[in-house]
Formats: C-alpha cells, structure tokens, sequence
C-alpha cells in the first residue's frame, strides 16, 4: 500500500513535468469523451493494481473518461473476459490478454487492430507515444503482419530467487559442506537445487525456524501447477513447446513428439521430489501463494515470476525477507543455455500480458485513448517499481528503476541482459483445451496418485486426443 | 369466470415471462448445442452436426465423466445423510426450551446467509496447509496431518464437512417449522395409550412430517448433485480427479477447454440423471408413505 500512495506521489509529479506538453492534448483529446465510463477485466496483479487504483485516476483527471478497472482472480479473469467477447455483449470496453492467450483470441477475431484504428483515425493518435518505445514483447501481441492488438502493460521473466542470509551463514556452509562433500551455494544445476533444497528443510528444522528448503507451485486441483511445469521446469530440462511436435501436433514420443520423452520425465521426476523439501502449503499454492511464501521467508530458495520478485526484495511491508533476496537465471539441464542463445530453445517463460480492445467494445475511441496514456514513457518508471514489471526498453536505465535494480539485487539487469533467454507461451490457438487436458495428470503425478512416468504417459495421450478432436494433428 | 381467468394469466404474465426467456429458451438452447461438435478453438469453430446421439454415445463410455457422476451422487447421499439426521436433532432440541436457545437459534442459521464461494474461501483459510490453524491444531494436539492438496479422501470429506456447516440449519430450520405445525392431538392420545418417546417419535412425527421431509431431501439432493463453487475455491476439484463433482467437471469441459458441444449433453445427461434419481426417491417415498397409512 505504501509502494502504491508512493507511486501515486511519484505519479503525480510526473503528470506535472508532463503537464503542459502530452498532458494538453489528451485534456483536449478526451474532451469529446468527457464522462464516458470504460470497463475493464484483468488479472490482479501489483502492475495490474498500479493501473486501477494510479493510472486510471490520473487519466480521469486529465480526460474526465472514468476508467474502472476490475481487477479479479486469473481464472474469474477469463471467464469474464471470454464470455464478453463470445456473446459480444460489449459489457468490457478493455480485457487483459496474457500472452499465452493470445492466439486463441487473434484465431478467433477477438481483438481490434490497434495499429489499424489509429492510422485510419490520426486525431487519436498521442504525441510522444510509439509502439516503437515497446521491448520486444510487443511482438507477441502482433499478427503476422505485424499490426499490434494488445498495448503491452506488464513483461516479466520467472527467476530463480534465493535466500542470500541462509547461504551466506557460516554455520550453514561448514554443514553443507561436510553433508554433501563441496560448498553450498546458489543452485546451477538440479542436483544442487535437490542438494540446497534437502539441506535446508532440515538446516530449518533444526535451526527452530519454519522455513523449507524450496517453492513448488505444486496445487493440486488449478492449472498454476501446470504451468509451473511446462513453461518452467521442463524448458530448463531443455522441454520446448509442451513436448508438442510443432509440424505434426503430435507429442506423444511414439508419434514424434516429446511430451512424455526422457526430457520430460526427468523433468517431472526431479519437480515432484522437491516436494518433501517445500512448505506444506505447496500442493495448495498458485503463483500468488508462491510469492507469499517466499516472502514470508517460508522457502530458501525457488522459481518465483518476476512479478514477485520486486515486492519480496524490497516491499519492507509486505515482504519478510528485504535485503536477503538473490536473483538468478534458474538452473539448467546441460546444453540448455547454448539452444536459449542460439535461438533453438528457451530456458523458462517470457511472462506478461498486454490490454486489448474487444471488438464489442462500445467506446473503442476513449479506449484508444486510455490504451495509449498507459503506453506513456512517463509512467513506465513508477509502473515498474510498484509492478517489478518492464515494458519498454527506455525504462531500464530510469534512475528509479536502477535505484530499486539495486535493492533487488539486478532483478531488472537480469531481465534486460538475458531475457532473450525466455520465451512466450507456444503459439497454441487451443492453449485452453491442451492445458487443460494435460492438468489432471499433473495434479495426480503431484499427489502420488500416478508415478511421473504414468502421469505423462497419459498426459500425452490426452493432449494429443484434443489435438485430433480439435482438427489440428495432419 | 373468463374475466377472472383472464387477469390471473395477466398477473402471471410477467412471471411467465421471466420463466421462458430465463429458464426454457436457454434449456432448449443446451439441448440443441449437444446435438453438435462444437469448439471455438478448433481448426474449423462452427457447429457441426454428427448425429444426435453423437455426443451422447460418446459419454457412456467416458469414464471420467461416469466417475464424476458416481463422485456426485455419493457426495449428496453422504451430505444428505448427515445433514437429515443432525439437522433432525437440531430442529427437536430447540423445540425444547433451553438457557440462550435464542442465541444459539441465530448463530446456528448464520452459515445459511454467506454465499457459497465464501464459505470455501472461510474453509480455505482455515484448513490450508502451513498457514491455517486446523492442520495446526491436528497435529499438534493429536498427530494428525491434514493436507487434502495430497489426500484425496481427505479432500473428499473436507468438502462433506463444509457442505454439512453450510446447509444443516436450513434442514433445521425447515425441519423446525414441520414440526412446530404438527397437531398435538396425536401425541395427546398416543401418550393416553402409554405409547413411549420412542414409539411416539417413529409412529408419529415421522410419518407426519413426511411432506416436509420430502421437501427438504429434494430441496438438499438436487443443490448437492450440483455443488460446484465451495468445491471450486477449496481443493479446484483435486487432487487429481478426487473432488471433480459433474458441475466442476463440466465447468471444465465448456469454459476451459470449450467443448461446446461435448458440455452441453454432459448439462442434459446430467440433468436427466438428477431427475430420474429425485422421481425414484419421490416414488418410493409416497409408496412408503402409502403403506404406513
């Protein structure tokens, strides 16, 4: 709350060095629009709350357009999002795309053409705003001409984030060593992870503290646990697009695909044996949870969307752990980094979302406008402080943005320097239905209902029946 | 006699109204969606017609879907159970006067009032694993791990539990009332025939809060058959498949992976399941009732 009422200060000056220049014309812009009440569904996020409760009241201010920004669980999120556009009921004028979404919404012609309605109506085009201004995250959010239908709102990479006061104590490095043979340290490799993760439960335990020695975003029953595996663990096993052969749509390893191939198995061996070494709240956690649990100091070390990172390692209100949070690239299968680099592979997920306009939207004009004041450079700083999330490339070197950089101990270099590394979600239009075919045998593989073996055994079945069923396999 | 009839179909009207956009035109809407292959997310996203058993044929030999039904309808059988019998008990001791039965009559309705995804939401808070005091309090005081994210049949009779605190005052309370309306003339003779509270309990409040007691299993079966968001926000319908209900699993089908089509007759299928189940129990219940009579 703090970081929010010092945004919304920060905001405000911004908005004054602002006035007079970009400020005048969206006064002057907005004026037809004057009283013209915008609703919007997005996921609750912290760069999704610096929209609702910052950005939208500055932009009233400035327009008198209203924005209501309803910012909701992921799953109701969806929903609502989803049911609107399929009725064309028109009740959101903006909805949150993630980017893993976006193909289906770009398959089923959801989206207004951004780039389209503002070249055919110059008058609402900003000064001083460019889609150019964007990282490359915005490309996701384009067709295959090019043309952008999302204004990209939050970017974030998912990191490995470590406890740097539980392995920098004297008395945790002389156990470790004599337990395990060689020296404790941040985990770059997975049986180091298994090594840092073991040790620590018990180091914990000992030590009268509760903490356990990893994260797992392990719920049994949401498809956070799903994710974790496919765009997480199984990518840094060197697992791309689901096991999914992407000519065939096949992924099965009979079939030539991958989804229960060795990669994977070792993949969801390695994740579910983790699971004596987490907090008990792991088989109940999403990616919130994980966050919280983290920052509570309940885990040494874990896989944590960068979303997180920012508040854990400086948000002294929210976040037990402040001064003591290291950041670093995950650990990797060998050969790994080299595809990431080269191109031909990918080490985790390249998380984000962006805000669309559906095509029932029934004030597309004010939107445009508001979609536009978000993409400011202006705000971009504050936005990133508050969210731990970056949009566009100028951001980076805002001397705010590398004060926190600092505390959080590079997060933002890290994301800047080898985000080329992650990649977006795989350009699935029936991402929904793949997913969720796959979840049940991850929850099960979790509970130890099923051996990981099995699990993706008939993951892989599942998957390529929706595949078949959906037309997609030739 | 026209005149009249014609101002209570006047008055009607609206309800009428309401009941046909509301309730008929969307039935028949599912009915004719489940004729068809239907997925927006498919390779060709428009209706297409395979016959109209298609859907249909295929659901009798899906096993996740036939589980979901047996999960279901063991789910109501348990929670009605157990909600019959407390909330009989409950309805008996508070026609009996006791220190603060005021007091203990309110708070015992409250649950009643608070929406069903806050109710998971007040048994997710309470019950989660690390951070809520239940599993604290089981394992510390009697070295029980609660942890449903992994024990299927714990998650199972976790959601019993909720349903049990969420829906027995409203047997009670309906129960209640049954009872408080009954003739006293039947227990005054009964008792000058020396018949004892045993007796007086089976031969006459039971058979005469029949009517009531059909109500409330019908009212308590159906809502049961068709649990979906306490379910939702406490376990998501895991671990694995141990809490996927039909209406998760439905849910699931159309709104995640949407098979438009595929859930639509699962919706009818299912629907002609919960009625032929409440007409079977509704039979035999006025069979039973006509026998004692």
């Amino acid at each position: 709350m703090k970081k929010l009422l010092f945004a919304l200060v920060a905001s405000i000056f911004s908005f004054s060095a602002m006035a007079g220049g970009h400020a005048d014309w969206f006064k002057e812009a907005g004026a037809p629009y004057k009283g013209t009440v915008l609703q919007g569904v997005a996921e609750n996020t912290p760069p999704g709350q610096f929209a609702g409760e910052v950005l939208a009241k500055e932009f009233e201010k400035l327009t008198g357009i209203k924005v209501q920004l309803e910012n909701t669980s992921w799953d109701q999120m969806y929903d609502k999002a989803i049911k609107d556009m399929e009725a064309n009921s028109g009740i959101y004028d903006f909805v949150y795309i993630e980017q893993d979404i976006v193909y289906d919404y770009l398959n089923r012609d959801f989206l207004v053409n951004i780039t389209e309605g503002l070249a055919s109506n110059p008058s609402l085009q900003a000064p001083g705003v460019s889609l150019d201004d964007f990282t490359t995250f915005i490309d996701y959010f384009k067709d295959d001409t090019g043309d952008v239908f999302g204004v990209p709102m939050e970017a974030f990479i998912k990191v490995y984030l470590y406890r740097k006061d539980l392995f920098e104590r004297a008395d945790a490095k002389a156990a470790f060593r004599a337990q395990y043979g060689y020296g404790l340290s941040p985990a770059t490799s997975f049986d180091q992870y298994r090594d840092n993760a073991e040790f620590f439960t018990h180091f914990c335990a000992e030590q009268g503290m509760e903490c356990w020695g990893t994260t797992v975003q392990g719920h049994t029953g949401h498809p956070a646990s799903t994710y974790e595996f496919l765009e997480s663990i199984a990518p840094s096993f060197g697992l791309y697009n689901w096991g999914v052969n992407m000519d065939t749509y096949q992924s099965c390893v009979e079939n030539g695909g991958q989804l229960n191939g060795g990669r994977a198995k070792a993949a969801l061996n390695f994740w579910t044996q983790l699971l004596p070494f987490a907090p008990p709240e792991a088989l109940q956690s999403t990616w919130s949870e994980v966050g919280s649990s983290f920052a509570a100091g309940r885990a040494a070390q874990g896989w944590v969307y960068g979303e997180n990172a920012a508040w854990i390692a400086t948000d002294a209100e929210k976040s037990a752990v402040v001064g003591n949070v290291g950041v670093m690239l995950p650990p990797t299968a060998p050969g790994v980094m080299t595809q990431a680099a080269a191109g031909n592979g990918y080490i985790g997920y390249y998380d984000g979302g962006a805000y669309g306009i559906p095509h029932s939207s029934k004030n597309k004009e004010a939107t445009m406008l508001w979609l536009q004041f978000v993409a400011m450079n202006e705000h971009q700083a504050d936005w990133a402080i508050a969210g731990g999330r970056i949009t566009h490339k100028d951001t980076y070197a805002d001397p705010k943005v590398m004060a926190v950089d600092e505390q959080a101990d590079g997060y933002f270099t890290l994301m800047r320097d080898t985000g080329f590394l992650y990649a977006g979600a795989p350009p699935f239009p029936f991402h929904g239905a793949g997913r969720g075919a796959i979840d049940p045998f991850i929850y099960s593989a979790l509970a130890g209902e099923m051996t990981p073996e099995e699990a993706l055994d008939g993951a892989c079945q599942a998957l390529d029946t929706v595949m078949a069923d959906l037309g997609y396999q030739n | 006699m026209l005149s009249k009839n014609k101002t209570g179909w006047l008055l009607l009207s609206p309800t009428i109204l309401i009941l046909v956009l509301a309730g008929l035109v969307p039935f028949f809407y599912v009915l004719y969606v489940g004729f068809f292959q239907w997925n927006p997310l498919a390779v060709d996203p428009s209706l297409q017609f395979d016959g109209f058993a298609s859907n249909y044929r295929r659901l009798i030999f899906d096993e996740i879907f036939l589980e979901s039904i047996w999960r279901s309808i063991k789910f109501s059988v348990v929670t009605l159970s157990i909600e019959l019998t407390l909330g009989f008990l409950l309805a008996l001791s508070l026609l009996s006067s006791f220190p603060l039965k005021s007091f203990f009559r309110s708070v015992h309705t409250l649950p009643l009032v608070i929406a069903p995804i806050v109710v998971g939401s007040i048994f997710k808070l309470f019950t989660v694993q690390g951070l809520g005091p239940l599993p604290h309090i089981l394992k510390d005081y009697f070295g029980y791990t609660l942890n449903y994210g992994l024990n299927a049949e714990q998650a199972f009779w976790m959601i019993v539990i909720m349903d049990v605190w969420h829906w027995t005052p409203f047997v009670t309370l309906t129960l209640l009332a049954g009872l408080s309306a009954l003739p006293q003339d039947p227990y005054e003779s009964a008792k000058i025939d020396g018949a004892n509270n045993f007796q007086i309990f089976t031969y006459i409040t039971i058979p005469m809060m029949v009517p009531v007691l059909i109500v409330v299993i019908f009212i308590r079966l159906m809502d049961s058959l068709k649990i979906v968001d306490e379910v939702w926000m406490l376990t998501g319908g895991g671990p694995g498949y141990a809490t996927r209900f039909t209406g998760i699993h439905i849910w699931k089908e159309v709104f995640e992976k949407r098979y438009y089509g595929l859930g639509s007759a699962m919706s009818i299928l299912y629907l002609y399941i919960t009625i032929v189940i409440c007409w079977v129990l509704y039979s035999v219940m006025v069979a039973r009732g006509k026998n004692e009579d």
